[in-house]
């Protein structure tokens, strides 16, 4: 059913141009005044991760400063008001290239997994913003490297996540780094915290990872996008996480073909609603956009690329006058005008001082169309800076159902983007409350029923650009009133079909009735 | 002897680990000119603008400022001004002692930054390194007035080579070497369009035939005939040359495979195919231990042959405008035909790499003799394993037959590669280097 819905659609003629939300640009009241700092150690990372840590709801923004101090927004705004915030008293050590959000010990409160060039922290959260570094007590190996990429999953059976940590150049190596690409890691739990990790070799200068069940047999993959300017002998990762196994790399006669990209991102959707993820992956020049070429349970990882096909290699600015090839870091699928469809969001800046890429490269804002095509908005939505733009997060920070933006720029500081609250489109917004381990429910799959197609959302931790986020999960309705979803869980076990009413949220835990939650 | 990253951190610590002064001066010069070419080659590799034909250009200008910076200094040498189209005399060294080391130290790394100006911050950050680290090396032990000398002489050098260079129509490149927009032919010959990557919907670098060239007198001087007469006849030649690169892809052996592999040299992702060639001099030079003068006059007149070797071949490609194998078979024999590598974003006819390697034979044969044996191992950090050669020819000639494994090229492209690639080579081979 799925599957022919997915070709009725593509066969579809395109209809009327999708809604081009208009954002505002409220940097400049907002209170967000962090700049990614640094030379040539940070000439990558820039990460914001978004959650909750006030407990009023409305997510809070870490944003890293790179050789700088990262600083903690609390969010002060209110219902479709104005974006503001508070800077946080809490102080964190200068290095930071990302950090993401993560219940590590499913105590109810998020921690956050601090990216470093230096040694990683785990933060453990203490409630009400405040943090305390728990990387001795969880017996985290935090190691001394320029770290560049994160994911984290709940394996069967254990009640602490995994954690795989990507690194990048060996930062000693002055005179010839090419081919110096340190290890990545992957810290599986030993009782409450972690034993040694394992080295996930080889290794080829990682900026992102996404754990996924991109093949829907219950069992995650670890995905992996590397910079190929660094690597020797590199590609783009797949690798096996069996229970209780090494890490193992899917091979070319496993069907993974090799591909080699300036991979920078990892956004993961079912776009093309065959009912498996599909991956937008960033690069400079032409980006990839990768469908499973047989969408079936257990099928090979063979994929191919979309992206020329539904318009999205973004492979240089579409405005101004500098149309060198662009370079892409943060992407995110999000439904930003609420009509139905998801849209794709692309943080796009010059490493800096590369001539023969765009230095004026503005992000990207990809509105989805009815037959699956994308159309680029991004100059008409207002959001079309031209800053050196890195991490990002596509979220509603004032709950008005409109998604805001903010994007984390190299030495200026983070800009941000209130959104359209004038859309006509509906919504609705759910949290995924699982209890004992894995609070938040990662890796299950929401499934949205649209008439006769199913999308399914996998819910993840890792991937984007150094940037994650926690808390709401906005999906947009388009006409409808109600939105039809249900949860199947990270142990497999399907939720009932829901129907909830638009314009609402609501929180979902198993075995519960949906909890409305107001603002 | 096998050279990669770890070689550049361990040969200058290891000369320096000798007591000062000790290092043979010959050595040192050896030194400083393979380890700045052990960077160029990742430049190229790490710099957008380096597609082969823009690459093969600075190889050829490169060695050219490497040999002159020497023959200015020894009567044994010859220079190449006058030989050359466009070079003109070039500064005469002014009175007082020179050292070699440091001449050629200086032309090379003004030489590294004027044709790596575009490079990342990692590129520049590089080359700021290795300057450093062999300016070390070379001035050690060395007058500071000698040094001063010698350093301004290879920084005229290279100055005159960079000016040379300017006005060879080959100087700026936008955009990578792709036109912002280009109409393909309408003929069903005609070369269309075979990549998903939307900067190549056009072809690289169409007008690259002009460019100057270096020891041939015009672009087309090595002109080929032209490719067999186009046909959807299952029994013409050209539908024969088709179906044998489907037979031969849907075939391969693991040999072909790795040759095909091997051979691939992408731009962005390997030193390129004439840097491959510079690879393997490299790699000779430091297992003959080639005094400086020898491997200069090599890398000079190998990167002319190459140079015009792209220049003639893409005169040719763009006057008969071929459509690739992957085009006609999807056609006429197998729409769901997939070659094993990326077929390259511009026409078929003539194998760029059969020409470039065909005329890269022929100088080296002409430098080292018929029959040298060598061992290549030019792409042992990327996981492939080393081959070995018992001439240039036969490297050569799997160069080319490597690109009908890869189905991206009919033979007779492949051939004639190689037949354009020996002519324009022995304009190169031709060039006097020695009084």
């Amino acid at each position: 059913m799925m599957l022919r819905a997915a070709l009725l659609l593509v066969a579809s003629p395109a209809l009327a141009d999708p809604v081009i939300p208009v954002f505002t640009n409220e940097t400049a009241t907002s209170g967000i005044t962090t700049a990614y700092q640094g030379e040539w150690e940070f000439m990558v990372g820039g990460g914001v991760s978004t959650f909750d840590c006030s407990g009023d709801g409305f997510p809070e923004a870490f944003i890293s400063g790179g050789a700088d101090a990262s600083a903690l927004y609390l969010n002060r705004s209110t219902k479709g008001g104005p974006l503001t915030f508070a800077k946080a008293d809490a102080a964190f050590p200068a290095g930071i290239t990302g950090a993401y959000p993560l219940d590590i010990d499913s105590d109810g409160t998020l921690d956050l997994v601090t990216l470093r060039v230096g040694p990683d922290l785990l933060l453990r959260g203490l409630g009400d913003c405040r943090f305390e570094d728990a990387t001795a007590a969880w017996g985290f190996a935090g190691g001394d490297a320029w770290s560049t990429a994160f994911a984290a999953t709940w394996e069967k059976g254990q009640s602490w996540p995994t954690l795989a940590i990507g690194t990048y150049i060996d930062r000693k190596e002055e005179a010839f780094p090419w081919g110096s690409c340190t290890d990545n890691h992957l810290f599986r739990p030993d009782g409450e915290g972690y034993g040694p990790p394992a080295p996930l070799t080889p290794s080829f200068c990682a900026l992102s990872m996404i754990f996924t069940d991109w093949n829907r047999t219950g069992q995650p993959a670890l995905r992996v996008s590397n910079d190929r300017e660094y690597y020797k002998a590199g590609r783009e990762q797949l690798w096996h996480l069996d229970p209780g196994q090494p890490p193992r790399e899917y091979t070319e006669k496993e069907g993974w073909k090799r591909l080699r990209i300036w991979g920078m991102g990892i956004a993961s959707a079912d776009i093309t609603l065959d009912g498996y993820p599909d991956f937008f992956l960033t690069s400079m020049a032409d980006n990839k956009f990768q469908t499973l070429a047989t969408p079936e349970p257990g099928t090979k990882p063979v994929y191919s690329d979309l992206a020329f096909a539904r318009g999205i290699t973004a492979h240089r600015p579409y405005m101004g006058d500098d149309l060198k090839p662009s370079t892409a870091w943060h992407p995110q699928f999000a439904d930003v005008n609420n009509d139905g469809r998801l849209d794709l969001f692309v943080a796009k800046g010059n490493v800096a001082k590369m001539p023969d890429f765009a230095a004026a490269d503005p992000n990207n804002l990809l509105l989805q169309n009815e037959d699956g095509t994308f159309t680029e908005a991004g100059d008409k939505a207002g959001v079309a800076s031209v800053k050196i733009g890195r991490g990002a997060q596509v979220v509603d920070f004032n709950l008005d159902g409109a998604l805001d933006l903010v994007v984390v720029n190299r030495w200026e500081g983070a800009e941000i983007w209130r959104g359209d609250a004038s859309l006509a489109g509906a919504w609705v917004q759910v949290r995924l409350d699982h209890p004992g381990p894995n609070r938040n429910a990662i890796g299950a799959v929401i499934e949205v029923r649209r008439g006769e197609v199913v999308e399914r959302h996998e819910i993840t931790s890792g991937g984007g650009h150094m940037s994650g986020s926690v808390g709401w999960l906005h999906f947009g309705l388009g006409a409808t009133d109600a939105a039809e979803m249900r949860v199947i869980w990270p142990d497999g076990s399907e939720g009932p079909w829901l129907t909830l009413p638009a314009r609402g949220f609501y929180t979902l835990s198993p075995g519960a009735e949906p909890a409305i939650w107001q603002p | 002897m096998k050279f990669h990253r770890r070689h550049v951190l361990a040969l200058p610590l290891a000369l320096l680990a000798r007591p000062l002064g000790a290092a043979p001066r010959p050595e040192v010069e050896r030194d400083v000119i393979v380890t700045w070419y052990r960077l160029i080659l990742e430049l190229v590799r790490h710099t957008a603008t380096y597609s082969p034909p823009v690459a093969s250009r600075a190889f050829a200008y490169i060695g050219i400022t490497a040999h002159e910076a020497l023959a200015s200094g020894n009567p044994a040498l010859r220079s190449l001004a006058g030989q050359l189209n466009g070079l003109a005399t070039l500064p005469a060294r002014t009175p007082g002692d020179h050292d070699e080391a440091c001449v050629l130290h200086a032309a090379l790394a003004a030489s590294a930054r004027n044709f790596f100006s575009n490079t990342g911050p990692t590129g520049q950050r590089a080359m700021g390194a290795m300057t450093e680290r062999m300016a070390g090396k070379a001035m050690d032990g060395i007058a500071s007035d000698v040094v001063a000398r010698s350093t301004a002489h290879g920084e005229a050098i290279a100055a005159h080579i960079l000016q040379w260079s300017l006005s060879d129509g080959g100087a700026v490149i936008e955009n990578m070497g792709f036109p912002a927009s280009y109409t393909p032919g309408t003929n069903p010959q005609d070369w269309v369009p075979t990549s998903l990557v939307r900067q190549q919907q056009a072809p690289l670098l169409p007008d690259w035939g002009t460019v100057r060239p270096f020891a041939m007198p015009t672009g087309d001087a090595c002109s080929l005939p032209a490719p067999p007469a186009y046909s959807e006849d299952p029994a013409s030649p050209f539908f024969l040359a088709a179906k044998e690169v489907y037979d031969t892809v849907t075939n391969l052996t693991d040999e072909q495979r790795l040759i095909a592999r091997f051979w691939s040299d992408d731009p962005m992702l390997s030193p390129t195919p004439p840097g491959h060639w510079i690879a393997i001099v490299l790699d000779i030079a430091d297992r003959d231990a080639l005094p400086a003068d020898r491997i200069s006059e090599i890398l000079a007149t190998l990167g002319i042959a190459m140079a015009d070797a792209f220049i003639g071949c893409w005169a040719a490609k763009f006057e008969y405008d071929l459509l690739r194998p992957i085009t006609y078979i999807r056609r006429h024999i197998d729409p769901k035909f997939e070659p094993l590598l990326n077929t390259p974003p511009f026409p078929e006819y003539p194998s760029g790499h059969s020409t470039q390697s065909g005329a890269a034979a022929t100088v080296l044969t002409a430098a080292f003799g018929e029959d040298f044996a060598f061992d290549d191992h030019t792409h042992e950090d990327e996981g492939l394993p080393v081959r070995s050669f018992a001439s240039f020819w036969a490297a050569a000639e799997e160069a080319g037959i490597s690109r009908l494994y890869g189905g991206i090229h009919f033979r007779f492209g492949i051939d004639q590669g190689l037949v354009q690639g020996r002519c324009i080579g022995a304009y190169a081979a031709g060039l006097a280097t020695r009084a």
